[in-house]
């Protein structure tokens, strides 16, 4: 199950990448962008790229920082 | 019988002998809908009901005609969300606080009022007990972790 949970395009992973992308501050929006059933990855991470004019953040930062969890 | 003195025969002071009252909207007459040209104008078309009425048919036919409150001007016809912009000189990030393009301080003022923060409340209200658990995932992305730690600091 937890292997699954972040799989690319799934739910969990679209917070990660809207999130990071778009700002923490915009958490709102991330979790309605999240909740969009995109096609496929690719279709979600070129919307990102659209709207940012930036590469997709998010998903591949490990052991980066330290976390509570 | 006495009557009125000032019953009967004509009057010069009568309303009818008015100049000045006259029907702002005119009149249609009684016979149709046909209101005819002025005095002295077109006298035979006048005459003739139905050639008058066919007359001004054509006549009001090649007037324009008011089209609502918007007429006659070029209004652009409103699109989808997945169209594209009709004004490409222009981000379409402008007026959001991410990506090219100026933020939210070039919006309009009564555009500006900030909601983002109650609203970044109440997904912590709604969904940080889920997000937390997903965070404790051992897949879960640094970053991922991240962004809950700083929902949960708010």
């Amino acid at each position: 199950m937890s292997d699954m949970m972040f799989a690319p395009g799934s739910y969990f992973d679209n917070i990660d990448k809207f999130a990071n992308s778009l700002g923490y501050q915009n958490a709102a929006i991330v979790m309605e962008l999240a909740a969009i059933p995109w096609a496929s990855p690719e279709e979600r991470d070129m919307f990102i790229v659209g709207l940012t004019g930036e590469d997709v953040k998010g998903g591949n930062e490990k052991y980066y920082i330290k976390n509570k969890f | 019988m006495a009557g009125n003195k000032n019953s009967g025969g004509y009057r010069p002071n009568a309303p009818q002998n008015n100049p000045a009252n006259v029907s702002a909207t005119g009149g249609a007459g009684q016979s149709g809908n046909y209101t005819g040209f002025g005095y002295g104008q077109n006298q035979e078309l006048n005459q003739s009901r139905v050639a008058g009425n066919q007359a001004m048919q054509s006549i009001q036919a090649n007037t324009p005609k008011p089209q609502g409150p918007y007429g006659g001007i070029n209004m652009p016809q409103l699109g989808t969300l997945m169209d594209d912009t009709i004004n490409p000189s222009e981000p379409i990030t402008a007026g959001l606080d991410f990506g090219p393009g100026p933020g939210s301080e070039a919006l309009p003022k009564q555009f500006q009022n900030n909601t983002r923060p109650q609203e970044n409340m109440q997904i912590v209200k709604d969904y940080l007990p889920d997000l937390a658990l997903a965070a404790q995932s051992p897949n879960a992305p640094d970053s991922f972790k991240r962004f809950v730690n700083y929902l949960a600091g708010l």
